[in-house]
C-alpha cells in the first residue's frame, strides 16, 4: 500500500465496527492495536444510541427513516458515527476528532461504500448471515478508509 | 412447442443476479447435503447432464447453426455462439492434442462465480462450475458426440484464469460407416 500521503489522511477512521441485528459485532477492525478494547468498548456503549436514534426515528413515517444516523456522540478525542440498514444491521465509525476536515458528506459516501461492500457479502453463497465477516474485498474496503499507521 | 413468431426477446429475460444467487444457493445447499467435495461435484454433474440434454434442442432451434464438419468448428460453435447466447461471455478455443479431439475452453469472465470471493477453506476440492461441464456433455451426446468434460483451471481455486477442456471420445465418421452399411 503507498505510503503516507498527506493529502489522503484526512478520510480517515480510526474504527470501523459491524454489528448484527442481535446486537454482537460481526467484524470490527481499529487502528492502534495498543488501544483496542478502548475501541470495543467505545462501539458497544455507542449501541445504545443507536438505539435511541433508531425508535424516535421509527415510529414516525418509517418511510422517510434514513439510513445514516449522522453523529452518535462526540467524546474528548472521538467523534462517533452511525448507520443502520433496512435489515437492521449497523455500521458505526469512530473518528479521529481532530479530523475537522472531515465532512458529513464523505462520512455518508464512506458509509454507502461499506454497506456495498456487505451487500457483495450477503450475496456469497457460502456466507451464512451472522456468520463473522472473513472476506478479503471487505478488509480491502475497510483498509482503504483507515488510518494509515506509519 | 414451437414458438409464436411474433413474441419478442425481451420477454424471456430475468435478472441475472436472481440467476447467479439462485446457483449459489444451489451449491450451498448441495454443500450441506452432502460431506465430500465429490459427491457434490458428482451431483452438478448430473444436474447439468439433464439440463444439457433438453438445452441442445433449444439451442439449435434459437441459432440454426450448419452441420460442423469437425470437432474444432464444434468447439468453436460451444465456444462463441453457446456460450454466448446462454450466459453472455464468450470463451476463446485452444486445441490442446495432436490428434485434434483435445479442446479447452477458456473464459475470462464466469458470470456464475460474481458473488463468491473464494472457496471455504473446507471445500477445497469443489468444482463450482461443474453444472457447466455437466451441461456440455449432455448437450454434446444428444447429437451423437460423446465427449468428457472437466475443469482443467478454476479461478476461484487460485488460478489464473478457468479452463474446461473437452474430450471428444468417439469419431464422428462412425456414425457415417453405419448409415452406408
Amino acid at each position: 500500500m503507498g505510503g503516507g500521503d498527506g493529502g489522503g489522511g484526512d478520510k480517515m477512521a480510526v474504527c470501523i465496527a459491524v454489528i448484527a441485528k442481535e446486537n454482537y459485532p460481526l467484524y470490527i477492525r481499529s487502528v492502534p492495536t495498543e488501544n483496542e478494547l478502548k475501541f470495543h468498548y467505545t462501539v458497544h456503549t455507542s449501541l445504545d444510541v443507536v438505539d435511541e436514534k433508531i425508535s424516535a426515528m421509527g415510529k414516525a413515517l418509517v418511510d422517510q427513516r434514513e439510513l445514516y444516523l449522522g453523529l452518535l456522540y462526540p467524546t474528548e478525542d472521538y467523534k462517533v458515527y452511525g448507520y443502520v440498514t433496512n435489515s437492521k444491521v449497523k455500521f458505526v465509525m469512530v473518528v479521529d476528532s481532530s479530523n475537522t476536515a472531515l465532512r458529513d458528506n464523505e462520512i455518508r459516501s464512506m458509509f454507502r461504500k461499506l454497506h456495498n461492500s456487505y451487500t457483495d457479502i450477503m450475496c456469497n453463497p457460502f456466507y451464512n448471515p451472522g456468520d463473522r465477516i472473513h472476506s478479503r474485498a471487505f478488509d480491502n474496503t475497510v483498509n482503504s478508509m483507515m488510518m494509515q499507521v506509519c | 412447442m414451437s414458438r409464436p413468431p411474433g413474441r419478442k426477446q425481451e420477454n424471456r429475460k430475468i435478472s441475472r443476479e436472481l440467476f447467479v444467487l439462485t446457483y449459489g444457493a444451489l451449491v450451498a445447499q448441495l454443500c450441506k447435503d452432502y460431506e465430500k467435495d465429490e459427491d457434490v461435484n458428482i451431483c452438478l454433474d448430473r444436474m447439468g447432464y439433464s439440463i444439457g440434454i433438453r438445452l441442445i434442442d433449444d439451442f439449435l432451434a434459437r441459432s440454426a447453426v450448419k452441420k460442423c464438419r469437425s470437432y474444432s468448428e464444434t468447439a468453436d460453435m460451444i465456444a462463441q455462439v453457446a456460450f454466448k447466447m446462454y450466459l453472455g461471455v464468450t470463451a476463446s478455443v485452444s486445441c490442446s492434442s495432436a490428434a485434434g479431439n483435445e479442446f479447452s475452453l477458456i473464459l475470462d469472465k464466469n458470470p456464475l462465480v460474481d458473488f463468491v470471493e473464494e472457496l471455504p477453506a473446507e471445500r477445497a476440492s469443489l468444482c463450482y462450475c461443474n453444472l457447466l461441464c455437466g451441461v456440455i456433455r449432455g448437450a454434446l451426446e444428444m447429437v451423437h458426440l460423446a465427449a468428457e468434460v472437466t475443469f482443467l483451471q478454476d479461478r476461484l481455486k487460485g488460478d489464473a484464469v478457468t479452463e474446461i477442456g473437452i474430450t471428444f471420445l468417439r469419431k464422428a465418421e462412425d456414425r457415417k460407416h453405419k448409415r452406408n452399411k
